[in-house]
């Protein structure tokens, strides 16, 4: 059996473990535990440890997807994570500004070593007061071939998208 | 839909960044304590701001000592049989009560002014309200002032270790220019310090080996290459470690099959 992983990450409340909710064919082994820093100010509950899911590709092949812990105090994990991924979503909540900086750290993490194919996923687009895609392109300084995809994290199709584009993505660098 | 926030968590310079970028039409309101501001860009470009509603008026033109009061009215009434689109300045210029470039050289530095201001507020409230334009009687400069110009005037200004770190958390860090930036540097005044430090980008050196070279302080090149980074000029990158056996960016490719094979299920949800 082939196993593959896909890595969700991105600031604390950006949607990580309902995007992974939203289209992982098992109950998502989510390790939440009671916020315990600044975090509590945001959510009662946060991921201090993972989020993973996982969808059967065929019998002899399974994706697995895991959510990054979103406090920096878990900045090791996101080290351990990212060995051996196929790619990555970052996950951005468009509404709150206060998160990009936060967000840029974590795309300067795991991009800046490696050669990571990954999107961003611009979460919370049904939200009124969300920035737009192309708003957070200029804010997280992204450049122009980099996808920033809209993004509901509680819809499935929504997921389905992102997830798809990341493979297109990962598809135009893979070997024949 | 207007984009909302506070500067203390996206800076002044970056909304600035955005707004010439993304070419925005709008107008800026800022709230700190009791300040208001309020900036008014037309396509990415800064053509009027106000730090006091009254600088929001056409009296702001006599203030200034570019008209008396006779010649406001005059220009007022030319304006009034105007279609839409004109502007009072537009008016003022056409109706030569005073020259396109005495009237840019006074509002230019008085709109330049009250943006310098404002990168000295540690936070404040900002609303863009996307295609809000001026009043047509409103002072707005003949010629809209270019947004980097700005951001480097503004970023001189910053002495705060806290927020250039924020940006450049390590002096091993290296700086390399992004695309094309002698064309974006045309907008840039940059003082000969910051062209000391220009003339040393190679994609290759630390910041901390610019600073050897050049004899300024790690402080100081850093601030300055906030400055290039905040305008869009360069980019600072970790150095690359040196590899040892097959690094994390030599990872082996994936099979396309494979590739196919997930989407192809993906699809199939």
């Amino acid at each position: 059996m082939q196993t593959v992983k896909m890595v969700i990450s991105g600031a604390v409340n950006a949607g990580k473990t309902e995007f992974i909710k939203a289209i992982s064919e098992i109950e998502v082994v989510s390790t939440e535990r009671r916020a315990t820093d600044d975090t509590k100010m945001i959510k009662k509950e946060t991921t201090v440890a993972m989020d993973f899911g996982r969808i059967a590709i065929a019998d002899d092949l399974v994706l697995h997807l895991f959510g990054t812990p979103g406090q920096k105090r878990f900045d090791f994990m996101w080290e351990i994570l990212s060995e051996g991924m196929l790619g990555l979503v970052i996950l951005v909540d468009s509404t709150r500004p206060e998160t990009f900086r936060e967000t840029n750290r974590i795309i300067d993490f795991f991009v800046s070593y490696r050669d990571t194919s990954y999107v961003i996923a611009a979460n919370k687009q049904d939200r009124p007061n969300a920035w737009s895609p192309d708003e957070l392109r200029l804010a997280l300084r992204q450049p122009p071939h980099v996808k920033v995809l809209p993004c509901v994290a509680s819809d499935r199709d929504s997921v389905k998208n992102v997830l798809l584009e990341l493979l297109y993505v990962i598809q135009e660098r893979s070997e024949e | 839909m207007a984009l909302v926030g506070n500067i203390k968590d996206f800076g002044l310079s970056d909304f600035l960044y955005l707004v010439d970028r993304g070419y925005k039409t709008g107008g800026l309101h800022l709230s700190h304590e009791q300040e208001t501001a309020l900036l008014f860009f037309d396509k990415g470009k800064l053509i009027m701001a106000a730090r006091k509603p009254e600088d929001q008026q056409a009296d702001l033109l006599v203030r200034l000592g570019l008209l008396n009061g006779d010649q406001l009215d005059q220009a007022r009434q030319s304006l009034s049989t105007q279609g839409n689109g004109a502007t009072l300045t537009q008016v003022i210029v056409d109706s030569q009560i005073a020259s396109r470039e005495q009237i840019q050289s006074v509002l230019q530095g008085f709109t330049e002014e009250s943006v310098y201001g404002l990168f000295g507020w540690p936070e404040g409230e900002f609303r863009f309200e996307q295609n809000q334009r001026p009043a047509p009687d409103a002072p707005v400069v003949p010629i809209p002032i270019s947004v980097d110009h700005l951001i480097m005037e503004g970023v001189r200004r910053i002495d705060e270790w806290g927020r250039i770190k924020d940006r450049i958390p390590s002096t091993d860090m290296i700086v390399r220019f992004l695309e094309q930036p002698d064309e974006r540097a045309k907008g840039v005044k940059l003082a000969p310090e910051e062209w000391r430090i220009f003339a040393r980008i190679n994609g290759k050196d630390t910041l901390a080996e610019i600073a050897r070279k050049t004899s300024l302080s790690e402080f100081d090149v850093c601030r300055i290459v906030y400055g290039f980074l905040t305008a869009g000029l360069v980019e600072v990158r970790k150095k690359p470690p040196v590899a040892v056996g097959r690094s994390a960016a030599d990872a082996p490719r994936v099979k396309k099959s494979l590739v196919n094979r997930i989407i192809n299920r993906i699809k199939g949800m």
